[in-house]
């Protein structure tokens, strides 16, 4: 669950508002998109709900933490909770796609025998076991990013987030990964997607939330055309 | 966290000593050095203030008074004495009294010989303490002023060299010690900072998705304090070196020791264990401090 209270945050360095007292709550289990142009906020969001950055006013809930009160050395259980799908994906280059998931699984100081079994199961969830051994140089665009996925999910978290799951992989793939993240949700995760792209969005349907210069203007749930 | 947790990260720190090799090399040798010119000069102080202690324990100064002079001025010259500065006892030995003092310390063949000297050749004598060892050198000039003094004889005319030996020994060596402690942690934290920065996507990552500060940062603490332990060996190596040869030198010239008025130098032996334990401590707690300054900054979760 996430709650947001007369959220505020304003950039120190360039004195830029970049979110005015934003009021928000997802329940666990949700499927929400956050669109928005670029400036919107919407990276900024994600940092606060990570707690990259403080809320410069307000008071934030994510999974149980309150990130207004928390201790830094606590950081590690929150975003524990969280898994991230990086706009650039952040592969290790230097390791094959099952290393890359199973380090972020040594991270968290998961056994051994754990990572032998969960590692191959979600490379197979994200259906990439014939290429488990490769590097992210052997890999195309869509495989990267579903090896991003994979190891966003590994650990199990509670919600997840992908900032521009579609804006480096042509519109076949970008309907691929939205059936991945609706099959992730289906099973109980909350899933946040940011996206400039709003034609998927209402094909995919779930709550929309847009943000316009540090302000939500529209919440709201659609439909979708498959249900 | 697991102790295999715990031994892959000691494994990664190890690997990054050798992944970032050149810096770790460069470290190595500076800190090799700033442990080596650090020991050695300490070990020098130290068998200095030996020497300068064993001084200490004897710091007489005997006054010949002249021959044939009265009681009175006698008298008045132990009054002179002590009225200067840095005396702490002034005391009278009669030749007499030096005499039977002798004649108790001789054995019985040299009592025989002696039996037949007519007269007592030794001289009246005071036998003066001093305060400061340091200023030994002038109090013995200003008593080899005085009226009706023959002679004095300190027991160390190099005593106040040895010490101001000592006093700039130690003044240099602490304002070394403090610049190559400062230069250690200096290139010490700049080489686990080039490792941070070799790591930084990962370190992203790991930040992301919830790494400890603690699992994060050992990597980099073994790599830092591997590289000042490492140092600290091989400099007791070197110092053993060094040190062994130049005792040898020393106490094979006995002339030499004697003539400095140094009755013994500590052996190596005696000394080994400080100074490794002195050496590794020294290189483990630099390592770690240099890498706490660098991660501190550049691996914050
Ligand atoms: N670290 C920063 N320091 C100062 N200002 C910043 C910083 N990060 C973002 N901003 C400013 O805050 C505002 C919101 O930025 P944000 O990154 O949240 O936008 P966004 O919605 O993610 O845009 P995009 O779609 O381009 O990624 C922008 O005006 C930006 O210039
Ligand atoms: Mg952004």
């Amino acid at each position: 669950m996430i709650e947001f209270k007369d959220v505020s945050v304003t950039y120190s360095s360039t004195g830029v508002d970049a979110l005015n007292d934003i009021n928000l709550t997802i329940n666990d289990g949700d499927f929400v998109f956050i669109v928005g142009e670029s400036g919107a906020g919407k990276s900024t969001l994600i940092k606060l709900l990570q707690k990259e950055i403080d809320a410069t006013s307000g008071k934030i809930m994510v999974n149980g933490f309150d990130l207004t009160s928390m201790k830094r050395r606590k950081i590690p259980n929150l975003r524990r909770t969280i898994g991230v799908v990086f706009q650039d994906y952040r592969l290790i280059p230097t390791m094959t796609v099952y290393e890359n998931i199973a380090f972020v699984m040594r991270c968290v100081d998961a056994p051994k025998k754990y990572i032998k079994t969960r590692v191959p199961y979600v490379i197979g969830l994200v259906g990439l076991s014939d290429k488990a051994d490769c590097l992210p140089e052997e890999l195309s665009g869509g495989e990267q990013q579903r090896v991003a996925l994979a190891r966003a999910l590994v650990n199990d978290p509670k919600l997840i987030i992908a900032d521009e799951p579609t804006a480096n992989v042509d519109p076949a793939l970008t309907y691929g990964i939205f059936e991945l993240l609706k099959g992730i949700n289906a099973c109980g995760t909350t899933v946040l997607v940011v996206t400039h792209d709003l034609s998927n969005v209402v094909h995919f349907g779930g709550r929309i939330i847009r943000l316009e210069k540090g302000s939500i203007t529209i919440d709201q749930v659609f439909g979708g055309a498959e249900e | 966290m697991r102790v295999s947790t715990y031994k892959d990260l000691i494994g990664q720190g190890i690997k990054g000593v050798w992944r970032n090799r050149m810096m770790s090399f460069a470290s190595f040798c500076i800190m090799l050095v700033s442990l080596l010119l650090v020991g050695l000069t300490f070990l020098l102080a130290l068998n200095l203030n030996r020497a300068i202690d064993s001084m200490e324990e004897k710091n007489e100064i005997v006054v010949i008074i002249n021959d044939g002079v009265s009681q009175e001025q006698i008298d008045e010259l132990g009054q002179s004495i002590q009225s200067l500065a840095n005396i702490s006892g002034c005391e009278f030995f009669s030749r007499d009294q030096a005499w039977q003092d002798m004649v108790a310390d001789m054995t019985e063949e040299e009592k025989d010989l002696f039996q037949y000297a007519d007269d007592n050749p030794l001289p009246d004598t005071y036998r003066v303490t001093v305060v400061d060892i340091e200023t030994m050198g002038n109090t013995t000039v200003q008593i080899s002023a005085l009226e009706n003094v023959e002679s004095v004889k300190s027991p160390n005319e190099y005593a106040d060299v040895l010490i101001s030996i000592r006093n700039i020994l130690t003044l240099v060596s602490t304002a070394i010690i403090a610049a190559l402690v400062v230069v250690c942690l200096i290139i010490i934290s700049n080489t686990t900072r080039a490792s941070v920065f070799s790591r930084r996507k990962e370190i992203n990552i790991m930040r992301y998705v919830g790494a400890t500060n603690r699992f994060i940062r050992i990597p980099f603490f073994v790599e830092g304090m591997l590289i000042g332990v490492l140092a600290g060996v091989c400099s007791l190596f070197l110092t053993k070196f060094v040190y062994v040869g130049l005792y040898d030198i020393l106490t094979n010239n006995m002339n030499i020791l004697t003539a400095l008025g140094i009755s013994s130098l500590y052996s190596y032996d005696s000394i080994v264990k400080y100074v490794a334990t002195a050496y590794i401590v020294a290189g483990a707690v630099i390592g770690a401090i240099g890498t706490t300054i660098s991660t501190s900054k550049y691996c914050k979760v």
